[in-house]
């Protein structure tokens, strides 16, 4: 006789689970599958929208049902950084935390800087935000900064937001079902014949793109622009004026010290309060800068900064606040590094809507 | 508060129509082409669809305000043909889809073909009693139109491949000797029902999550990583799940058979000895000493070792 188990797949030795094949063929034996949920709700339940009563019966089912099993776990499609967590951790466990997540925070710091490297190439102390808008949001939003010395500075350190037309613009009208020749469609194939749609980055047309109105609220487009809606930061009151977008991940600063972050392109927020010294910051955030998922700068409006900006003249240093890694969620002790400031303007403006700006 | 019903249609309180009127107005319906009472008729269908009549009206206002009612109104404009609402759909989805379906697919030509046929449908190239139909009608906006998108292609991807292994060509069937295969033979022991009962006892007094994982990882093959991303909690966690789940599984499975009249040497026989195992390795073995299926040119040709 020979034992007979059921082992997943690559499990070695060491770490082998096992449940006996019997057992396994029980629970394909009571597998049931009536009534399956529709993609309604198996949609919601991959995305964890469902209520707990909801959820109950629909995992009731899934643990019957292998068929929909695989339409959840297909349905189920991992973000970048998931996919990168996935391949640094596999499918043990490191039994050290932090280099486990030195290693998570190696890979997504390198694919970031790669894939954004391209967007910031005006990045040397001259932030754009390298936004297309329509001729109609002349109107819109923009992000200038009121200084608490009334002048207008424009928010200093934004990192560039992504974002790519894929085909606004074109004529709809014609997009029929079978005959999707344009350009956007055959780039999206050079993308798929490459082998890329499964394993290349998420093109930039699906990336939200992101702006600060004039009264200091966060505003999302997820039509390239077309429309906007505005986000509620975690009920904040507080009013922004400074922001860095990097795929998914954002941060938003402005008024008292107020910083938040979101990870999921707007949908949860963690206020990150920084702390100097022991004392918490509380002076206007007016300028963002993230070049990477985990190295931030803020550019902070306080009386000093503010005396020092007045009375600046070139060579001397603006302080700036470095933060370090994984800051998210905790209090961030931030160190005072003087950077050599850039000679001549200390102040950046805008006259179209955020589209190029003016050093002065 | 009197318990409203969504039946109750001339009782709507108060707070209800406000409640629809706020969704209405966030949800850009005008701005796609739907009218109040389009949009009153597709939530009142949700709301019939997603909970019992007799529903309170707290529930209602929940499963209300838990709805993409943007995407919601976007999605049932398509489905009535308005041109705008297309137009902002194919700027928002059109590439996404492509997108979705080199995910499931993991080839380009089945791509395509997955998301052609599945914009057809969204699109409503099929008519009803002269009435296009769009899949686009039956979103309901409990999740979002990306995620609705990615279910119903996988469905279909899944469809499909079910589909074609239907259609197993008769050559191979021949070169592999399936169609003259012999019957399954009858297993020359019976496993003792009780061990079956223990099991099923156990396994039915799992919660559902708890069965959820252990057929994702032991009857699908799912990774751990795959399984933690859907019920959305870290790896780490899965893998202790399933360690835990798999020792508590034994101990309770033993004690149940303890309860059956077995000893625990006779409990553990029992689980480790499968007779089903016993037969498929008699029969794999006797393949292999007979060598060659029947009817296959080419595997006669295949130089025989002894047997």
């Amino acid at each position: 006789m020979y034992l007979a188990t059921f082992l997943p797949c690559g499990a070695s030795s060491e770490t082998m689970v096992e449940i006996s094949k019997i057992v396994g063929q029980r629970l394909e034996a009571i597998a049931r599958p009536e009534d399956h949920p529709d993609a309604n709700l198996l949609g919601a339940f991959a995305e964890r929208a469902l209520g707990n009563r909801e959820r109950a019966q629909v995992l009731e089912h899934l643990s019957r049902c292998m068929s929909c099993r695989e339409v959840v776990s297909l349905s189920s499609m991992p973000s970048e950084r998931a996919q990168i967590v996935s391949v640094a951790s596999g499918r043990g466990w490191l039994s050290w935390p932090i280099l486990r997540w030195g290693v998570v925070a190696c890979v997504v710091t390198v694919g970031a800087v790669v894939a954004i490297h391209k967007k910031n190439e005006n990045l040397n102390g001259a932030p754009t935000i390298a936004e297309t808008r329509p001729a109609v949001e002349m109107q819109a939003p923009t992000q200038t900064v009121a200084s608490p010395n009334g002048g207008k500075d424009a928010a200093v350190s934004s990192s560039p937001v992504e974002m790519a037309d894929a085909g606004v613009g074109s004529p709809l009208a014609k997009a029929v079902p079978g005959r999707a020749k344009d350009a956007v469609a055959e780039s999206r194939d050079a993308q798929v014949d490459a082998g890329a749609a499964s394993k290349g980055p998420i093109p930039v047309n699906l990336t939200p793109r992101w702006t600060l109105s004039s009264d200091g609220t966060l505003q999302r487009s997820l039509d390239s622009g077309s429309t906007w809606q505005t986000i509620t930061v975690s009920n904040s009151k507080a009013s922004f004026r400074a922001l860095a977008a990097n795929g998914l991940d954002i941060w938003v600063g402005g008024s008292a010290g107020a910083l938040f972050h979101s990870s999921d392109a707007g949908e949860h927020w963690t206020r990150v309060r920084p702390v100097v010294n022991g004392q918490v910051l509380r002076a206007d955030i007016i300028g963002v800068e993230f070049p990477d998922l985990l190295h931030g700068k803020l550019t902070i409006a306080d009386p000093a900064a503010q005396a020092l900006n007045r009375s600046w003249q070139p060579g001397q240093s603006l302080p700036q606040y470095d933060f370090p890694a994984d800051s998210r969620g905790q209090d961030v002790v931030a160190q005072k590094i003087p950077v050599p400031a850039l000679p001549g303007k200390q102040t950046w403006t805008t006259a179209d809507a955020g589209q190029t700006w003016e050093k002065k | 508060m009197p318990k409203q019903t969504i039946q109750s249609g001339a009782e709507v309180s108060a707070s209800l129509d406000a409640l629809v009127a706020e969704i209405y107005q966030k949800s850009r319906c005008r701005v796609f082409g739907l009218t109040r009472e389009q949009f009153d008729a597709v939530l009142g269908e949700i709301a019939r669809k997603h909970l019992p009549a007799d529903a309170a009206h707290d529930d209602l206002c929940e499963l209300y305000r838990g709805l993409h009612a943007e995407e919601l109104a976007l999605a049932r404009a398509c489905a009535a043909g308005h041109e705008h609402a297309w137009e902002v759909f194919l700027t928002r989805y059109r590439a996404k889809l492509y997108d979705i379906a080199g995910y499931i697919t993991k080839e380009s030509s089945a791509a395509r073909e997955l998301a052609d046929s599945i914009y057809a449908e969204l699109y409503g190239t099929t008519t009803r009693e002269g009435q296009r139909t769009s899949k686009l009608a039956s979103y309901t906006g409990r999740g979002s139109l990306e995620g609705w998108l990615r279910t119903v292609m996988a469905q279909e991807h899944i469809n499909r491949y079910r589909r074609q292994r239907r259609l197993v060509s008769l050559d191979e069937e021949t070169e592999e000797g399936i169609q003259f295969a012999t019957r399954e033979p009858e297993p020359a022991m019976a496993v003792d029902p009780r061990v079956e009962a223990a099991i099923d006892e156990v396994l039915a007094a799992l919660p559902p999550e708890d069965r959820f994982i252990l057929a994702s990882y032991f009857l699908d093959q799912r990774t751990l990583a795959d399984i933690a991303r859907t019920l959305g909690v870290h790896e780490s966690t899965i893998s202790r799940k399933v360690d835990k789940l798999a020792k508590s599984l034994r101990k309770q499975i033993l004690a149940g058979l303890g309860r059956r009249g077995m000893s625990r040497r006779q409990a553990q026989e029992a689980l480790e000895v499968d007779v089903r195992d016993l037969r498929v390795n008699i029969r794999s073995r006797l393949a292999q000493e007979n060598g060659v299926p029947a009817f296959s040119k080419k595997k006669a040709e295949a130089p025989a070792d002894g047997s």
